[in-house]
């Protein structure tokens, strides 16, 4: 059996939902430290944008590879739960957890919706903010992307203010099982690491979301 | 009835022992036995009835020699045969401790437990072979108990005075049986073994006085089909449903074996049968079936009743003086490690004597509490834990702080269909392994004997018996299931499915079951009278004709229909309660896990008569009455002795 | 007691199924869950109605025959137990109990409660062995094993193949069944010499038997009659993702 042949299988497509998972956590986290810089003046928030942005060949390559993730992790995503429909054609009339051990949560059950709803909602922040109008602005003498502006002007609609908070917490709902799930697809055999970790979601699901909704609501009120 | 001895005039019942010195006999009969051309093997089709670990050892060894297996069972998977139920161990001649175990020494304890009413040379094969059923099991990936040093544990059962019973926690039985159907599962994989669940057989089909196929229904769509082959191995367990309360399991039925003696097998020692001391009580008439616990339990619990019948407090409250630890006050020796047949007697006497306690006073405590004290709780969890949470899920008490209420019930039935020492029955081509079979136990079957015998008669005994047999008799002539004794044996089988399913009655098979249960517990139990016997005779009659003019069986027989099956089962049940009283009113004598009231010794100890009863009773179906057959045992190399426990 | 049930009725794999309402009232405490139907069943017959079909046996939770959603969780609401050994001391008087079969595509209904459960069997014959013949075994103690490594080999050979994780998982996933073959073996030298390539085979056949993925929900090792752990999946995924490497020509 090929190395690709077991990537493609069920236990491969979830190793790699696991990889590009942690991948995009990993940027989420990063977004998120970004976003709060906002709050540290315009001048902190446009200068760490510029940074950025003048990586060059470094950052399109991290771009690259974080568009590969999220259109993988979607793809699998979605052909994931295809499969795992098909394996119950007829429901049940009843059905509850069992409770402890069990990790079934209200997270677990909807990482499609949750996901599907990231999705369609990265598709617009990305038309309103990476390609939203181009503000500039000169600071020290270098002139750059006004992006603090853009921020300004699009948090003062309410339906931004509070739709973003709304997609973080889903976000934040997401991480909540996506983080221990990715580890436990990525074969990890330590029943009590697994218990530690477990928590680790919880905590990065809370702080993503809450990091995520300071802002917009600090523009908005 | 009519008698004849198997010995003079009678070759049906030669049991073929082979020459020489009892240490030499298999040997001797390897040496002998003629050996199937390899290229031949795959040209033969050997039909196993079964997937238990005789059942399915045998069909996973015979495809790996190369014959043609078709495998069938009743459950929906072979690895839901009841021998998974087994809890404690497997015993082995193994000697691991270095605690003066020996081949013999197994051998003696076997045939001593069994009262002297087992076949010795078939014992003595047992022993042997007990060592090569570890290394098999362990081979396989069977997760014995092992000891911190990585060998393998063992402990001590059922009343041995060595250590030699290996085990996998409480679920011995699990894990080798789960070792024979995946040897099963690679052979099928291998394409080498048929594998047919859901397939209950209904009838044997001889053709010129051999046994040549089965006849069996498709539980699920209830199919009447046949199946031709070379040989038929019949390895379909015990019969001890018969008291419809028993440990075993609810489809464990005798109508296999029961059909194969109305072909012309003859039934033996139908009255030996084992009631297991700990198990836990009946709670009601809604009872289903018993459960066992155990009987390493024995190992660390002290069996107890109050002194005084009228004592009504609860067990913590009674102090040590008013405490009777019957067993190890009447066996000093042995103390609560009797023997089975031993301690259900002693724990019936008690109860009878009315110092039974709980709710029915049909029970006796099992106390943990000096164990505990000693050992500390952590090291009795390790050991029992399992058992102490069955325990408690089922009666809502918890044994680490009350003892546990225990009494006897049906859990191991000695009888079955006569063999010789190939295994086969009286019907050439039809072999019987395991339980089915009557060969190893005598009448009373030392505990962690029972896996051994089921997976050394088919790991190691039957595929160079059936292989002896194929060449005996040239199957060039294959018969096929288009012969017109399939047509016929299938014929009868449809026309009794379709008697049950249209008769119009009134009671429930259930009904039927738990009827012949109060009659074969009360009179064909733990304790027998010819009177009781006789009047069971008059009683299964009756129950016989009611059964079949007043049945009601619901549905249709072209479905998965459970209460048809059971219908036909407890027919077969029912006759076969007339047999077994009728073996026991003929043995006037008490051994093993039969007994007879009228012989028992003054301090009501069992009392055999070897002069008139050392012999294997074997019934030949006849209508109205069985005929008798016996084979006389003899002891070359042990002198029977009065087995005392004291 | 009295105990109402709405119990799963369907008379063939085709045919559409519906709940049906039943009560009992000669319910106990000390009854088994089975019991309670076998009283109910015997009430139908008498009422010259068809019987509730459901599978069990040796109804002390070691064969894995019987396996029921009982009020909505697979086995019912007592842990680690089966519902064979569910006693009606688990309910109350007056309870409404609905009682459906396990469900998954890989699972067709036979009738009623009873399932066809024979992608199990198949998923072991794909590589749920060690490949020995009878005879020519060396002595039992010839391999040492260490007593860690034996006790884990057992928490997996626990497995009683009822099913219940199947039905738990929302993905009708046999992960947890496949994974505890697959780490039992693994954790004893006589079985590691395959462990990549049965890693392989094993999960291939359970992916063609038409069962989802496992998406870490854990809801089996909760529903497990033997608690086994979901830490046999990780050991699973690793095999098999590993497998390619290690694998040699088989």
């Amino acid at each position: 059996m090929s190395l690709f042949a077991a990537l493609n299988s069920p236990v491969g497509r979830k190793a790699l939902t696991g990889v590009t998972g942690i991948g995009l956590v990993l940027f989420v986290i990063a977004h998120m430290a970004g976003n709060l810089s906002y709050l540290f003046g315009s001048d902190a928030y446009n200068l760490y944008a510029h940074k950025l942005m003048s990586l060059g060949a470094l950052f399109y390559g991290i771009e690259v590879l974080l568009a590969i993730c999220f259109l993988l992790h979607a793809y699998l995503g979605i052909v994931i739960t295809i499969r795992n429909r098909r394996a119950r054609p007829q429901g049940y009339k009843k059905y509850r957890s069992a409770g402890r051990p069990s990790r079934l949560t209200a997270s677990s059950r909807t990482m499609i919706m949750t996901g599907v709803i990231i999705l369609i909602f990265l598709v617009l922040h990305l038309k309103s903010f990476k390609f939203g109008t181009y503000y500039t602005v000169e600071i020290n003498g270098v002139e750059m992307r006004d992006l603090y502006r853009l921020m300004e002007e699009k948090f003062q609609d309410p339906l931004y203010a509070f739709g973003y908070p709304m997609v973080m917490i889903l976000l934040g709902l997401h991480l909540r099982h996506g983080v221990w799930s990715a580890f436990q697809s990525l074969t990890l055999t330590s029943r009590k690491l697994s218990a530690a970790l477990y928590p680790l979601g919880l905590i990065l699901g809370i702080g993503v979301a809450i990091g995520f909704i300071v802002v917009p609501l600090y523009i908005y009120f | 009835m009519t008698q004849s001895n198997g010995a003079a005039g009678q070759p049906r019942l030669e049991a073929k022992i082979p020459d020489g010195h009892l240490q030499d006999k298999w040997d001797n009969y390897k040496d002998a036995v003629a050996l199937v051309n390899p290229a031949n093997k795959r040209k033969h089709t050997i039909l196993v009835v079964g997937s238990g670990l005789a059942g399915g050892s045998a069909a996973a060894t015979l495809a790996g020699l190369g014959y043609n297996v078709k495998c069938f069972c009743i459950q929906d998977s072979a690895r839901r045969a009841h021998s998974i139920a087994a809890q404690g161990g497997i015993n082995a001649a193994k000697n691991y401790p270095n605690d003066g175990d020996t081949i013999w020494r197994l051998f003696y304890d076997t045939v001593k437990g069994g009262d002297y009413r087992a076949r010795e040379s078939n014992v003595y094969r047992l022993s042997q072979l007990s060592a090569n059923i570890i290394d098999q099991a362990v081979a396989q990936g069977v997760p014995f108990a092992r000891e911190y040093g990585g060998m393998l544990a063992n402990r001590s059962f059922g009343g041995a005075l060595v250590s030699r019973t290996f085990y996998a926690r409480g679920q011995t039985g699990q894990q080798l049986l789960l070792g024979t159907y995946q040897a099963l599962s690679h052979q099928i994989a291998a394409g080498r073994v048929a594998m047919l669940p859901r397939r209950e057989m209904l009838d044997l089909v001889v053709v010129d006085g051999h046994a040549r196929g089965i006849v069996t229904r498709d539980l699920v769509t209830g199919t009447i089909e046949r199946y031709a082959g070379d040989a038929v191995l019949l390895c379909t367990g015990g019969y001890g449903n018969a008291y419809y309360l028993s440990t075993n399991a609810k489809n464990s039925n005798v109508t296999a074996a029961w059909r194969c003696y109305k072909r012309g097998a003859f039934f033996a020692n139908p009255c030996y049968t084992q009631i297991h001391p700990t198990c836990i009580p009946v709670a009601g008439s809604y009872q289903s079936k018993l459960t066992l616990m155990s009987e390493s339990l024995r190992n660390d619990g002290r069996v107890w009743v109050p002194k005084d019948p009228a004592d009504q407090r609860a067990p913590d409250q009674i102090p040590e003086a008013d405490r009777d630890y019957y067993l190890e006050r009447r066996y000093p020796s042995f103390g609560n490690l009797v023997p089975r047949d031993v301690a259900s007697r002693a724990a019936k006497k008690e109860c009878d004597d009315g110092r039974g306690v709980g709710e029915t006073r049909l029970a006796v405590y099992l106390d943990f509490a000096d164990a505990i004290d000693r050992l500390g709780k952590q090291a009795i969890g390790e050991r029992y834990g399992n058992l102490f949470e069955m325990y408690e899920r089922i009666t809502g008490e918890n044994p680490y702080r009350t003892p546990m209420r225990i009494y006897p019930a049906v859990h191991y039935t000695m009888g079955g269909l006569w063999v010789d020492y190939e295994l086969q029955s009286t019907v050439p081509g039809l072999f019987v392994l395991g339980e089915a079979n009557f060969s190893d136990h005598g009448a009373n079957r030392l505990g962690a004997s029972a896996l051994m015998q089921g997976l050394a008669d088919g790991y190691f005994v039957v595929p160079y018996t059936v292989g002896a047999y194929l060449n005996r008799h040239d199957r060039a002539d294959s018969v096929s299931a288009d012969n017109p004794a399939f047509a016929e044996v299938q014929g009868a089988a449809t026309r009794r499915i379709e008697r049950l399913i249209n008769s119009d009655g009134d009671k429930t098979p259930t009904q039927f079951h738990r009827q012949l249960g109060i009659i074969l517990w009360n009179h064909v139990g733990m304790s027998r009278t010819r009177a009781g016997l006789t009047h069971a005779i008059a009683a299964i009659g009756e129950l016989k004709e009611e059964f079949w003019s007043r049945v009601r069986v619901p549905g249709t027989a072209a479905t998965f229909n459970k209460n048809l099956e059971f219908a036909g089962r407890i027919a077969d049940f029912i006759e076969l309660g007339d047999l077994m009283a009728r073996d026991a009113l003929r043995r006037e004598e008490s051994c093993g896990g039969h007994f007879r009231e009228e012989f028992q010794t003054a301090e009501g100890e069992a009392l055999r008569n070897d002069d008139a009863y050392m012999d294997v009773a074997a019934w030949e179906y006849g209508d109205p009455t069985p005929h008798l057959h016996l084979e006389p045992l003899t002891f070359e190399s042990v002198q029977p002795s009065t087995r005392s426990y004291k | 007691m009295t105990i109402h049930l709405r119990v799963w009725r369907q008379s063939g794999p085709d045919s559409p199924g519906f709940l049906e309402d039943h009560t009992v009232t000669e319910a106990n405490e000390h009854m088994s869950f089975l019991e309670l139907l076998d009283v109910l069943n015997e009430q139908l017959i008498r009422d010259g109605r068809e019987p509730v079909e459901f599978d069990s046996d040796c109804r002390e939770g070691i064969c894995g025959s019987c396996g029921l959603m009982v009020a909505g969780i697979a086995h019912g609401p007592q842990k680690r137990t089966a519902v064979c050994q569910l006693h009606m001391r688990s309910f109350n008087s007056g309870d409404t109990i609905t009682v459906e079969p396990f469900r998954a595509r890989a699972f067709p209904i036979v009738r009623d409660l009873v399932v066809d459960r024979s992608a199990f069997d198949r998923i072991i014959a794909a590589g749920g062995f060690v490949s020995v013949t009878t005879g020519g075994a060396p002595d039992a103690n010839a391999v040492l094993i260490s007593k860690a490594d034996a006790d884990r080999a057992m928490d997996y050979a626990a497995c009683i193949g009822c099913g219940a994780c199947v039905a738990a998982c929302p993905n009708g996933s046999a992960s947890l069944f496949t994974a505890a073959k697959i780490a039992h073996l693994d954790f004893l030298p006589q079985g590691q010499v395959e462990s990549a390539h049965r890693a392989l085979a094993m999960v291939d056949r359970m992916t063609d038997e038409g069962f989802g993925n496992c998406s870490n929900h854990a809801e089996c090792e909760a529903v497990c009659p033997k608690g086994i752990s979901i830490a046999g999946i990780a050991r699973m995924r690793r095999l098999y993702l590993m497998g390619p490497l290690t694998a040699k020509a088989q």
